[in-house]
């Protein structure tokens, strides 16, 4: 290979870094009762491989449906959503999946739904991985419990522990804390952090909840209301570990809740009718 | 510890009030009023026609008959009817290619089958077999069919989204999840199995307990009768109790 063509591979393959993930164009209607609901406008953006991205916007603006496209759960979609130069048609183990319900199979124990992810591969290394994953998720102690029997905050942990075992190369979290307590739902932020931290695991993650996209996210995604577009992009470049009352962290809060709030944003709401959008602010 | 034995103490006597209270009645109008034996025979000559027929081996002998008779119809009910109805459950085509016979024929009580059965299999063995597998089989498959039906699309996505190998899917994520309709599908087509092996030796038969409960009423001896219903409940109630206990060990998760 000439000198030119190493560095244009190389050229290439950085591209093709900052576009690990890719989302062109892409919109989406709902077809209901013959009716047409608009959900997603148009949407185009780009992940770069590692990334934190948070996606915020109020309930129903078609955040998971964002989500499930770029998962391919849901292919029946205007645009093109690409992973790694890779068109994105059907879900793959390589996509890690986090729902905001828990969704383990009630009739498995945890090491079972965590190994339940894993195909073709030797007993032995099977064992090693869901350990490992077990481990990771700090659940040592519940290998053999049913779901049932754990708090949410468990059974979530034991989801992404799920959605991880396959060593995948991106990682999508719909609302993964939204259920959970304040205290749970801290504690399982820093962890998320620090697994990512390990794994390096290019991360999207949809949630309502403003603080959780600063402490999370290298870039968050404001969406606006349905039909859902970006409104804004605001990168979060705070130092590690980040300090929830910090002055910049704080400020940073401020910039998205207005983007919500600001002057005249949620006057379509009849009056009356007028309901506060699903947006939690600490 | 105390509350905990008084109280199960208590749930005992509410199982077994309106049992004894019957008995009770039975025993009180026994001495308080003229039972006509025909009609009502006494506890007594009950439980010493018991005795002799336990004595000459001929209640197990047609208690045996009839056991035999129930498992076999019953395995190839619940055998055919897991397997047809995991595939029905599974594929959309199948389900509308026997829908419309399935429909058709679950609603004819397995009785009116009996004349056929006799045109078709004479009045042997086989017979009553394919007519108490015709009882179990619908009741099972329909159940099946309807617990895989049922199964929770979430769930089904998450299986999906692992790229999870078909069999992996059906073992491991659809038949457990039908798991608690499968074995009401079991029960009950159980006790149709038992509804159906007596209404075939009622008709044609020189063996098993319906044979006993008939050949006894055309003597006049409803003590016998009366033996052979209560066999047939208790024989019923303890198949139904040992499902009851696979069903538990089998679901362990709730
Ligand atoms: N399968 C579906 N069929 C019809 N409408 C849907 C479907 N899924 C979502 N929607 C509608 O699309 C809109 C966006 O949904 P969703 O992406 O779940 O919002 P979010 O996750 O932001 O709360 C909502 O109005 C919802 O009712
Ligand atoms: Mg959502």
């Amino acid at each position: 290979m000439k000198i030119t063509e190493i560095q244009s591979a190389k050229a290439s393959e950085a591209r093709q870094n900052d576009s690990y993930i890719s989302v062109k164009n892409l919109s989406k209607y709902f077809e209901r009762k013959g009716e047409s609901l608009h959900v997603l406008d148009n949407i185009s953006f780009q992940v770069k491989k590692g990334e934190t991205v948070c996606i915020v916007g109020a309930s129903g603006c078609g955040k998971s449906t964002l989500l499930r496209a770029i998962a391919g759960l849901d292919a029946n979609h205007d645009g093109i959503v690409t992973v790694d130069g890779a068109d994105v048609t059907n879900p793959a183990k390589e996509r890690g999946m986090v729902f905001q319900e828990h969704r383990l199979f009630p009739w498995l124990t945890v090491e079972q739904n965590i190994g339940y992810a894993l195909n073709g591969v030797s007993k032995e290394e099977r064992r090693r991985l869901v350990h490992e994953h077990v481990k990771l998720v700090g659940l040592r102690g519940f290998e053999k419990v049913y779901p049932r029997q754990l708090s949410g905050g468990m059974a979530q942990r034991a989801g992404i522990a799920r959605a991880l075992v396959n060593n995948p190369s991106v990682l999508l979290l719909d609302e993964p804390f939204g259920a959970l307590d304040t205290f749970t739902k801290i504690s399982m932020q820093k962890e998320l952090k620090n697994i990512q931290k390990q794994s390096h695991t290019t991360m999207i993650l949809v949630t309502h909840d403003i603080d959780e996209a600063v402490f999370l996210a290298d870039r968050i995604f404001v969406l606006s209301a349905r039909p859902g577009k970006i409104k804004r992009i605001v990168p979060v470049t705070l130092p590690e570990p980040r300090d929830r009352n910090s002055y910049e962290f704080l400020e940073i809060r401020k910039t998205i809740y207005d983007e919500f709030f600001a002057e005249g944003q949620d006057l379509e709401v009849p009056k009356g009718k007028r309901k506060k959008p699903r947006i939690s602010v600490g | 510890m105390l509350e905990d034995s008084i109280k199960k103490v208590g749930y005992a006597a509410e199982y077994l009030a309106l049992t004894a209270a019957i008995l009770a009645l039975w025993f009180f109008l026994d001495v308080h009023g003229d039972l006509n034996p025909v009609i009502m025979p006494s506890p007594s000559k009950v439980a010493d026609t018991l005795g002799s027929l336990i004595g000459k081996g001929a209640l197990w002998g047609d208690l045996l008959i009839s056991v035999g008779r129930v498992l076999k119809g019953y395995l190839i009910a619940a055998s055919l009817g897991i397997v047809l109805g995991i595939l029905i459950g599974l594929s959309k085509h199948l389900e509308r290619f026997t829908n419309l016979l399935v429909q058709l024929i679950k609603p004819i009580p397995p009785i009116a089958w009996i004349p056929l059965v006799i045109l078709w299999f004479g009045i042997g063995e086989s017979g009553k077999i394919f007519l108490i597998f015709l009882g179990g089989f619908f009741t099972i498959l329909i159940n099946v069919i309807d617990g895989i039906r049922q199964a929770d699309p979430k769930l089904i996505e998450v299986s999906a989204s692992m790229e999870t190998p078909l069999l992996k899917h059906i073992f491991l994520m659809v038949i457990p999840s039908a798991a608690p309709s499968i074995f009401t599908g079991l029960r009950t087509g159980l006790s149709s199995c038992w509804m159906c092996v007596v209404a075939a030796e009622l008709v044609s038969s020189s063996t098993g307990l319906g044979y006993l409960i008939m050949n006894a009423r055309q003597f006049g001896r409803t003590d016998v009768v009366l033996i052979g219903m209560l066999t047939i409940g208790i024989i019923g109630k303890i198949m139904d109790s040992l499902l009851k206990v696979a069903e538990k060990s089998v679901i362990r998760w709730n």
